[in-house]
């Protein structure tokens, strides 16, 4: 009997303590900061005016303009919706109105908000926001962006109220999620690597915040370190591997990714969604020292003029004479009349398919949802465009666009795994749900 | 890729063609072209941009869809019922044009046309439109949006564009049932 009330006790206790430690958690007790007590000092308007030029280019190198403005919208005025699995988020207006952006904003304020993702008044931020990357940013660096920022015309436009489900719209609750996948540490230069490498490092890591799309996420949706960088699926589409093995995959040596990375376009095919928006509004600015480490880092060399060849192209793989027949028919009438008939591609019009990434990638996703979906047409930085590509989702069966996919992945990506009809036909289903 | 030839019939303009052999990958434009002597679809880009180029294709269920000819392959066509431009207007037993189409008629009313090289094109993309319309009627309100969506793809370098729009509401506003009140 008494044993059992022990037991009971016990339980009781660490039940209340566990309760008052997320009662703790939840007003904030726990948040850990990066941000040092320097920065409570506010900027003197000519440090401010010598700062932003710089800000100019570490917010290009950061993208933040390419969610702080909606298409069409006032220049750093918020409003792009921003989906996620439990509702939308829309980005914030951060230009310095003082009403609707953060021209009331103190630099510790901004501060806090771009490394530790907490608001003006302390609400945590969404990580839709990359703090989690963005802590990593030197305090020198979030100054300048911070300088660049006051330094723009005030838009007087108001933010727009998120659309999030319960319990999701609690913003406390990310005061859990900080504590699980805020890491506590900032960004640290490696003394054993190179000055590019490490540059590389900081690009990758802080600014550019690759992994929040291509490392995939945890079950809290925290980025999975232990995968960093190996590709993570986004809004249906493959933010593929870009790890050093993943980008030889699919066809890169250091100096071409660079080159990608400022163009947009390469052999080895073009930018498209997400990414284009990344060397539209970001990369294409970058400094070539600045894409040159990115380059290095991303294949773990110490200097990007040692690194690696490229890769050789894949071998092609056998596939069945049912599959090719079938495949090569399609291709002939639909695809050779711009990709060309040995998939050679016409300059400024359309890719080439021979080196193209897309085919040798693993999952067949990427490749199905543009045939499906089509490409609207870019314009590439300089004055480099390629023509849009037709959707052929009522042009091809679920066993048609199989079999081209088997062939063609076969045949220049050295794929050698049948995609099948359902394959096709969960990717349909997909993007009605 | 060695170009061997297959054997390929289609229906053009109600008439049966082939079995013919024709080699593969050959653009439908050629094939028009330079095999049925049907020149009216016409090459401006050749790369599926100004649908200039674009023909009938007649569905199984009856509806109409348009289709570039410079980037389809003519093989693509096997089996299928196509209409080209030269197709559109009622014809006599000689081949001898009697009676424009609607839209054909509109464009010439309105003026819709300068050199008349995307002309085609265009009488070929309001066909399919208006067909459209018949199954899905629109409201007054939307209808110059519709067309004007409908239309968007196709390029012409002589004109405003303007004319081909009011030309096509013409007709949809005078054809019962295309325009619900
Ligand atoms: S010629 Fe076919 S779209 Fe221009
Ligand atoms: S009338 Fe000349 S291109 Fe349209």
């Amino acid at each position: 009997m008494k044993k059992r009330f022990v037991v009971f006790y016990t339980a009781g206790v660490v039940l209340i303590f566990m309760f008052a430690a997320a009662v703790a958690v939840f007003f904030g007790a726990f948040q850990s900061s990066v941000v040092g007590s320097e920065v409570e000092e506010p900027l003197l308007p000519d440090e401010r005016k010598a700062l932003a030029e710089r800000g100019a280019y570490v917010a290009t190198a950061a993208d933040c303009y390419a969610c702080h403005t909606a298409p069409g919208g006032a220049p750093w005025a918020g409003g792009l919706p921003i989906e996620t699995p439990f509702g939308i988020i829309y980005a914030t207006n951060i230009s310095p109105d003082k009403e609707h952006g953060i021209g009331e904003w103190t630099r510790a304020e901004f501060h806090r908000a771009m490394r530790d993702g907490v608001g003006k008044h302390g609400a945590p931020l969404y990580p839709a926001m990359p703090y989690v990357s963005y802590r990593k940013m030197t305090p020198e660096d979030v100054d300048a962006v911070y300088a660049y920022l006051m330094s723009r015309e005030p838009m007087p436009v108001a933010d727009k109220t998120n659309e999030l489900t319960f319990p999701f719209n609690m913003r406390r609750l990310l005061r859990f999620w900080n504590l699980l996948n805020l890491p506590g540490d900032t960004f640290q230069a490696r003394d054993d690597r190179s000055e590019q490498w490490n540059r590389g490092h900081y690009v990758v890591d802080a600014l550019g915040h690759c992994g929040e799309c291509h490392t995939p996420r945890n079950v809290m949706m925290g980025m999975k370190e232990s995968a960093y960088l190996q590709g993570a699926v986004l809004e249906g589409m493959e933010a593929p591997d870009v790890t050093r093995e993943g980008l030889l995959r699919m066809g890169f040596d250091a100096p071409s990714l660079a080159h990608f990375m400022q163009r947009g376009v390469s052999a080895q095919g073009g930018m498209t969604g997400d990414m284009f928006e990344v060397v539209h509004f970001s990369t294409q600015y970058m400094r070539q020292e600045d894409l040159d480490a990115m380059a290095a880092y991303l294949f773990d060399v110490d200097d990007i003029a040692a690194a690696e060849e490229p890769p050789p192209q894949p071998e092609p793989v056998e596939v069945s004479a049912e599959i090719a027949a079938s495949a090569r028919g399609t291709y002939l009438n639909l695809c050779s009349g711009c990709h060309g008939a040995s998939g050679e591609g016409i300059p400024h019009v359309a890719v080439p398919m021979t080196t193209n990434i897309t085919l040798r990638l693993e999952d067949p996703r990427n490749f199905l949802q543009t045939v499906l979906h089509g490409i609207p047409e870019l314009d590439f930085p300089g004055v480099e465009r390629m023509q849009p590509m037709p959707d052929f989702a009522d042009k091809l069966d679920d066993q048609e666009l199989a079999d081209l996919a088997t062939w063609m992945r076969a045949r220049w990506g050295g794929q050698g795994s049948d995609v099948s009809p359902s394959d096709v036909e969960n990717l349909r289903r997909e993007a009605h749900d | 890729m060695t170009r061997a030839t297959k054997p390929m019939s289609l229906t053009v303009n109600d008439r049966q063609v082939g079995p013919v052999a024709v080699p593969e990958g050959l653009m439908m434009q050629d094939f028009l072209h330079e095999y049925l002597n049907l020149t009216g679809a016409r090459m401006g880009c050749g790369q599926g941009i100004c649908h200039a180029c674009t023909v009938v294709v007649e569905e199984e269920d009856g509806t109409l869809a348009e289709m570039r000819t410079c980037i389809v392959g003519a093989h693509w066509f096997e089996g299928r019922r196509v209409r080209t431009i030269e197709g559109i207007a009622e014809r006599d037993t000689d081949g001898a044009v009697t009676d424009l189409s609607p839209v054909q008629q509109a464009f010439i009313e309105h003026f819709s046309f300068q050199c008349g090289y995307c002309t085609p094109g265009f009488v070929i993309g309001a066909t399919v439109l208006l067909d459209r319309l018949q199954r899905e009627p629109v409201s007054r309100e939307d209808l110059e949006e519709v067309i004007t969506e409908a239309l968007d793809k196709h390029i012409c370098r002589c004109t405003g564009y303007i004319r081909y729009l009011e030309a096509v509401r013409d007709v949809a506003l005078k054809t019962p049932g295309l325009v619900t009140s």
